[in-house]
């Protein structure tokens, strides 16, 4: 309390920051044009989505209307969406399960060859996708699955599971194994150890592994581009794509669509924020 | 007292089933998608099988599709722009961009102008935006008719004609990579901003009262500090910009003309525009083959030390 009085300044305005005022008053006008810089592109085609065609390039008129969702939606773009949300969720749902037993397994069990095992599933991670586009063509195109959400389903597990794995192992190397012995001890198998005790302590670590592997997913464009061609099969990336003319371009319904392809990684990245960005800093970087 | 139920050192041979039972679903899919169609490029590469004559298959042509390509002036761009433009110039600015960043949002400045939590969530804007968005938004941004950026270039006077910057030769580059770097950026300035949170503030009490002065603190202390951090992200930013497809192929398609054009859009406009997913294939081992050397190159020379730490 007798600090408290003795300073009549806020806490915040004795802050020795080694700076100026001056040099402090540029660092904040800095930060504030670089976060304009970041932030404008993605709020420009949020409000652009909600603007009329006459003031939608305008920077200062402003006429509120739904219309290009509307026009949006007569195009069909509700299956798109339905789509990308299908492909999306199984493919997390059928790559997050995999993905959790492996990590589980590379975490808890020694066996030979391990690191090497471990390390080429990293590898996954680095390898060109463009490269793969055109066997997987070739072999799906003889299987007769292009055009066939089989095969993106397939796709999308394939190039989820190899991030996936380094995180939750990540997470799991930070629940004590000592919970497992204790299970087990105590008379649960093996299996029960981790559904019972270590699946739910993961759980957070789990969700977080499935949003990243869904936005990946989400924003999937190279491969749904080569093997998904007929129109009411193809994603919200590739429909939004499409409005892009070689003369003219169907400003209204790109923007309606970019806002809600946008949406969910939106939604669902900034609260993860924190999670995801201490897993990867602690993956990538070890301290 | 042992009991085989503990995960003893000879509890473990007994868990082999288990273990092979675990892994055998992820490595069903990494086999099938990564390993096998990377083998099976290599064979259609020697190869001249055409997308239109998938059923027929294609006739083995030996090295020839690797000569047409060597001898190529078109590839000889492909890969200067791949590894010139993409690659070293987008990484290096990313990485000093990123560093930049990561300093200004560690600065007291910003926590003492409240500033500081509002800035580490909107820096995650760009990364949540999809790409397809962010090319979308900046096609636009950059366009000459319509783009705010000629509005606020002409508007300043700093020039008098809108500049095309997505069909000049001069700007296409730039405007390129400033595309790719503004959806990049926010991954390179968290994680160098959470090693730089890692810092003890001793050592830099430390520095300051030995008389370092904000350049020293930085050279002798901060970037040190980093260095495991920059290493890997360069690593990890080389890998995922010549790879990269998406950015080159919805801005510019490869042009104007050739001059944009990479090795993963070669590979795309070989084996889907041409048709030639013999010629297409091999480009694509040639890339694999390039990634492959640098990674052994970096890791042997650069990232030995750290990445012994990694794993």
């Amino acid at each position: 309390m007798a600090a408290t009085a003795a300073a009549p300044m806020p806490r915040a305005f004795r802050v020795n920051t080694g700076f100026s005022l001056p040099g402090e008053l540029a660092l904040v006008v800095l930060t504030i044009l670089v976060l304009i810089f970041l932030v404008y592109p993605t709020a420009w085609i949020i409000v652009a989505s909600f603007k009329t065609s006459a003031t939608m390039f305008s920077a200062t008129e402003f006429e509120f209307t739904l219309e290009n969702y509307v026009s949006l939606f007569q195009t069909g773009f509700a299956r798109n969406i339905f789509n990308s949300l299908y492909l999306c969720i199984v493919a997390v749902l059928i790559s997050t399960f995999v993905s959790t037993i492996a990590a589980y397994t590379f975490s808890r069990m020694r066996f030979r060859g391990k690191s090497m095992i471990f390390g080429s599933v990293l590898l996954g991670q680095c390898f060109p996708w463009i490269i793969l586009v055109t066997p997987l063509f070739i072999l799906f195109a003889k299987m007769g699955l292009l055009n066939n959400h089989f095969s993106m389903l397939f796709v999308y597990t394939a190039i989820t599971i190899p991030f996936s794995v380094y995180l939750l192992v990540g997470y799991l190397e930070g629940v004590p194994r000592s919970l497992d012995e204790a299970a087990m001890i105590d008379g649960c198998s093996r299996f029960q150890a981790i559904w019972l005790i270590i699946f739910p302590i993961m759980l957070p670590g789990i969700v977080a592994t499935a949003t990243y592997a869904f936005m990946l997913c989400w924003t999937e464009y190279l491969f749904a581009l080569a093997f998904l061609t007929k129109t009411q099969l193809k994603t919200m990336p590739l429909a939004l794509y499409a409005f892009f003319g070689e003369d003219t371009s169907e400003w209204g319904r790109i923007m309606a669509a970019s806002a809600l392809t946008t949406a969910p990684t939106l939604l669902l990245f900034l609260p993860l924020q924190t999670r995801l960005t201490s897993g990867l800093a602690a993956g990538s970087v070890k301290q | 007292m042992s009991s085989t139920a503990i995960p003893t050192a000879r509890g473990i041979r007994g868990e082999r089933p288990f273990i092979v039972f675990m892994l055998v679903p992820a490595f069903f899919f990494l086999i099938m998608f990564y390993v096998y169609p990377t083998l099976f490029n290599l064979e259609v590469s020697f190869t001249d099988l055409s997308l239109f004559g998938l059923r027929q298959g294609g006739e083995w042509i030996g090295i020839a599709n690797y000569v047409e390509l060597v001898t190529s002036k078109d590839f000889h761009r492909v890969i200067f722009n791949t590894v010139f433009w993409l690659t070293v110039v987008g990484v290096a600015v990313r990485i000093v961009l990123g560093l930049g960043l990561a300093l200004l949002l560690d600065s007291k400045v910003l926590d003492k102008y409240r500033l500081k939590t509002i800035s580490r969530v909107l820096l995650l804007v760009p990364w949540a935006t999809p790409p397809i968005v962010a090319i979308v938004s900046w096609r636009w941004l950059l366009n000459p008719q319509l783009g705010d950026i000629n509005k606020l270039l002409i508007g300043l006077g700093i020039v008098e004609q809108p500049i095309a910057f997505l069909s000049e030769a001069a700007w296409v580059w730039p405007a390129l990579i400033t595309i790719i770097t503004w959806n990049t950026l926010p991954l390179v300035a968290l994680t160098f901003l959470a090693a730089l949170q890692s810092l003890p503030s001793e050592l830099l009490e430390a520095a300051e009262i030995d008389g370092a002065g904000r350049w020293q603190r930085l050279r002798y202390v901060i970037l040190p500090h980093l260095k495991p951090a920059i290493i890997v992200m360069t690593l990890m930013s080389t890998f995922w910009t010549f790879n990269n497809f998406v950015y080159v192929w919805l801005t510019t398609a490869g042009g104007p003309g050739l001059y944009t054009n990479v090795m993963a859009t070669e590979v795309y406009i070989k084996a889907f525009i041409d048709g030639r997913m013999g010629y297409s294939s091999a480009v694509g081992v040639v890339m694999a083959t390039l990634m492959v050397a640098f990674g052994m190159i970096y890791l042997r020379f650069i990232a030995q030390r750290e990445f012994k730490e990694v794993f």
